[in-house]
């Protein structure tokens, strides 16, 4: 997926202006605030098992490479065919090798961020092989040919009203008014697709080492279908959704769909172990599975490893007052929100996504709903630091600190400074107490809002005299 | 080299890099030979109970038997109902049960486009999350609970376990290596992507009626 | 008990009556208060801007004058929450002034904190009365779990009734530079929690950190509204409010 995250100031202004938008986005998070509040409420040790899982995941990024041996062995002597990718282009390329081997003409598609990530629909497409997303959400958004903006409700930034308006002009059907029937008439739209489709993509929730499965976690029943109708199936994942054991996945299962949808359980959890077996009546001849690693050994050997043992619940980007306000396009890649305020310039480079890691108030709202406890305003931090340290900051801001840390250094300079802004403060507030208008960089801060103006002596000016006095 | 030694190389080299002293002498070896429970919630409540209460929180319908020759009425009862069709199609372990008695046209067979009712057994159900567990292979077509609107599922009462690590303790126990796809089933079809609009239908079954039975 | 009141930079420069109330407090608790007068800042907006150095100095510089007192009290969350959850982090790779980092973090508390937990302070001298709301600021909330500590002191007043918002735990939208830099978000999030205050329709809001006082109080005024005002807990529990320092 082409990145534009560089635009993130002007984009997420434009967002808050789109009236629209801002309906959806409350909407959104109304409806994942609270019910995640409810089922986690409801487990008695939530710390605990949040701690276990981070755990877990820590462990198994540890032995990353001997998991991922381990997975591959069980998967093969199950009649996987595994792949590994190192590039975008190369996984695409296997994709659509493995589609003109089998003579695949049609392939129906569950929703796969990995699939984003190396913008695969269009790859394959290119190659005049039809590609049909059947999650809900996705297939609203390639019908109208945008990126998803949330990666678990992909079309969460779009109103009842735009997908009637959409699905009346792609399905040349009369115009439906409500959300029952327009999901009704994209399931009557869809399903002959997937009775006849030759090749289902679907991503990888996780990958399992000890029996070499790979999982998927649905409320549609899309992915059950694309992993089970077509004659061929590909899951494309990444290195870091391997876990060790069933067990493992139980545990993460208490998390996930509490953290994402605020569900006890997804609908839908498949795990699949290689094709068809003999004497079967159903599932893929053959199934492909392509592992990726582009970003991902990077951010391991980093500082910001921690952030590979995301679960993609996308409970941050719900809790996150930025997220909530602007949504998910304005990130500019993949994954938005405190998450993809990381994965975006840690996989494309910091100096492709500035923006990111300082448009957060670093609230830790997201740090504390993470099911995997990725300490995310730490990371953004992180970030912020290797910015300083490659002089990629914006001047304004690194002399105005520098200004202030020199000062602060300097406790006699430092109060008669403070004690002329107090008193100038004062004056500028005038008979209202406000300070209504300031210059260079504090007008960023009036434009917005008024400054409650100083009251005319700092604190310690008062408290030394008043000291002094009393012991007189 | 190739993509795969490259990845393996740089994995090592960054677990390297990064000093992770997780590294003790075979602890990978150890998980996957007997893996651990980390964490569970209180779970303190009775299987049989909590199963129910999540079936119907998570819109599943409920019905009891105490032997399999009932089934074709508690079916036929269901599907009057609500109004639903007394065509259906279903695993061959309830083939030979008395439909016609009732007025039922089943067929033995997996499931295509136009079938309207599936009825399928399970292999164990889990109580923390209401949850039915449904193994493929040759006598479980997975169609069956997955392209008919209307999903009717038998579960026995013995094999309702409390959460999902017992049921893979009792695949492991019972039946060795996983069958091409283990399907956990909750409820009906759903999505909530237009407007937060909870809709049920989305591509799967609308309804999901479990028939729990005493042996 | 001697405790070294870290008064703040921005409560210093901005409102000297939240350090007033704060020594009242402390004195009338029984504690002597030392200020060290070389006290500026704690270092925590060089730090959020990633400029570890200065930050690293600064906190040294807080770590000397705090060597020799029982206790460290600051009216402030996110100052707090910057001493003793992150100077231990700006130390690693300097094994000495880490200890002395550690040693800083566990004797220092936020105001309300160390005057519920510490001192378990059950009366006060104020004369405020009136309906508030309480904003529970970031740091304060999410780094050292402040949240009963000023809804357990503000029970003592009498006269005072408590109206909890919605959103209360919700982010003000401040974040040091944020609140200037990405002004237009900043700004929405900080109408949204105004929102939230005027809904509960009480005379005042009432917060513990200056950071998001003089966001949401700057935002409450520049959308005409005069009437709510704006209070640092401490103000509250002494009756000494912004006018009467001056």
């Amino acid at each position: 997926m082409e990145l534009t995250s560089h635009q993130f100031k002007s984009v997420s202004s434009a967002k808050l202006k789109d009236v629209k938008l801002q309906k959806a986005l409350y909407q959104a998070k109304d409806g994942f605030v609270v019910s995640r509040a409810k089922v986690v409420a409801e487990l008695d040790n939530f710390e605990e098992i949040r701690q276990a899982a981070a755990d877990v995941r820590d462990h198994c990024l540890a032995h990353l490479d001997l998991y991922l041996e381990e997975w591959e062995k069980q998967a093969q002597a199950a009649g996987t065919i595994v792949h590994w990718a190192e590039s975008y282009e190369e996984l695409n390329a296997l994709v659509v090798k493995i589609a003109q081997d089998n003579k695949v003409k049609k392939i129906i598609k569950s929703k796969s961020m990995v699939g984003e990530e190396t913008g695969l629909n269009q790859y394959v497409e290119g190659h005049g092989i039809e590609v049909k997303e059947t999650d809900l959400g996705e297939y609203i958004i390639q019908q109208a040919d945008e990126h998803p903006s949330h990666i678990i409700a992909p079309a969460t930034h779009k109103s009842k009203d735009d997908v009637a308006d959409l699905f009346a002009e792609k399905h040349q059907r009369p115009r439906l008014d409500d959300a029952e029937k327009l999901t009704h008439e994209a399931r009557e739209i869809l399903r002959p697709h997937f009775l006849d489709a030759d090749m289902g993509i679907t991503g990888a929730n996780f990958m399992i080492a000890e029996t070499g499965s790979t999982v998927i976690v649905t409320n549609e029943g899309n992915g059950r279908m694309t992993t089970t109708m077509p004659r061929v199936h590909v899951a494309i994942s990444s290195i870091e959704k391997c876990l060790p054991t069933l067990d493992d996945f139980a545990l993460i299962m208490r998390l996930l769909p509490r953290s994402a949808t605020g569900q006890v359980i997804s609908n839908y959890v498949s795990m699949t172990t290689g094709p068809k077996r003999t004497g079967d009546k159903d599932g893929p001849g053959a199934f492909h599975v392509i592992i990726l690693d582009v970003g991902r050994t990077r951010v391991l050997g980093s500082e910001l490893r921690e952030a590979l043992r995301c679960i993609r619940c996308g409970a941050c980007m719900n809790h996150c007052p930025v997220y909530q306000n602007v949504g998910g396009h304005a990130y500019g890649w993949v994954y938005p929100g405190p998450i993809g305020s990381v994965l975006t310039p840690a996989y494309n480079g910091i100096e492709n996504a500035i923006d990111l890691p300082n448009a957060a108030t670093l609230c830790n709202q997201c740090g504390v709903v993470c099911p995997v406890k990725i300490p995310l305003p730490d990371l953004m931090r992180k970030l912020r630091e290797r910015q300083y340290e490659k002089n990629l900051k914006s001047s304004t801001e690194k002399w105005s600190l520098r200004f202030w840390a020199y000062l602060a250094l300097r406790p006699k300079l430092y109060s008669v400074v403070t004690r002329v802004m107090a008193r100038a403060g004062k004056v500028l507030g005038g008979d209202s107490r406000r300070i209504k208008r300031m210059l260079f960089a504090g007008q960023d801060w009036t434009r917005h809002r008024d400054l409650p103006a100083p009251r005319g002596r700092t604190f310690r000016d008062i408290y030394i005299n008043k000291n002094k006095t009393a012991n007189r | 080299m190739s993509a795969r030694e490259n990845i393996l190389a740089r994995i090592r080299a960054a677990n390297k890099t990064a000093n992770i002293d997780d590294v003790m002498d075979g602890a990978v070896a150890d998980r996957l030979g007997s893996p651990p429970i980390s964490a569970l919630p209180k779970l303190d409540w009775e299987s049989e109970v909590h199963f129910k209460l999540r079936c119907k929180e998570s819109a599943s319908s409920l019905d009891e038997i105490a032997r399999i020759e009932e089934l074709p009425s508690a079916v036929n009862r269901y599907l009057s109902k609500n109004v639903l069709p007394n065509k259906a199609v279903c695993w061959p372990e309830f083939l030979n049960l008395s439909w016609a008695a009732e007025g039922i046209q089943m067929e033995s067979r997996g499931a295509i486009g136009d079938d309207k009712v599936g009825l399928t057994g399970s292999y164990c159900a889990v109580a923390e999350t209401g949850t039915l567990v449904l193994l493929s292979g040759p006598d479980s077509h997975a169609t069956t609970s997955l392209l008919p609107e209307t999903h009717i599922a038998v579960v026995q009462r013995s094999r309702i376990v409390k959460t999902m690590e017992d049921a893979w303790r009792l695949i492991r126990g019972e039946v060795g290596s996983l069958p091409r796809q283990v399907n956990f089933i909750s409820g009906p079809s759903r999505t909530a992507d237009i407007e937060m609009t909870l809709v049920y239908g989305a591509h799967g079954p609308f309804r999901v009626h479990v028939i729990i039975i005493d042996q | 008990m001697r405790v070294g009141l870290f008064v703040t930079c921005l409560a210093d420069l901005m409102r000297p009556s939240i350090g007033l109330a704060a020594v009242k407090l402390l004195e009338r608790a029984g504690c002597e208060v030392v200020f060290p007068e070389s006290q500026t800042c704690c270092g925590q907006p060089a730090y959020n801007a990633g400029d570890r150095q200065s930050a690293q100095q600064l906190a040294r510089k807080v770590i000397s004058e705090f060597a020799d007192v029982d206790y460290v009290v600051v009216p402030s969350g996110s100052c707090g929450g910057m001493i003793k959850t992150h100077y231990e982090d700006l130390m690693s790779g300097l094994p000495e002034h880490r200890v002395k980092a550690q040693w800083l973090a566990a004797r220092t508390y936020e105001l309300t904190d160390f005057l519920a937990n510490v001192i378990d302070m059950n009366s006060f001298d104020t004369a405020f009365q009136g309906t508030i709301t309480y904003h529970d600021s970031c740091a304060g909330l999410r780094e050292l779990n402040i949240k009963d500590q000023p809804r357990k002191l503000l029970a003592y007043l009498p006269h005072v009734d408590l109206k909890e918002m919605a959103g209360a735990e919700q982010c003000c939208g401040f974040g040091g530079t944020f609140s200037v830099k990405y002004g237009d978000i900043s700004s929405r999030i900080v109408d949204v929690k105004c929102d939230d205050v005027e809904a509960t329709q009480v005379d005042a809001l009432v917060l513990g950190d200056l950071g998001c006082m003089m966001n949401i109080e700057g935002k409450l005024r520049r959308r005409g509204n005069h009437k709510t005002k704006v209070l640092h807990i401490a103000e509250v529990l002494t009756g000494l409010v912004g006018d009467e320092t001056e």
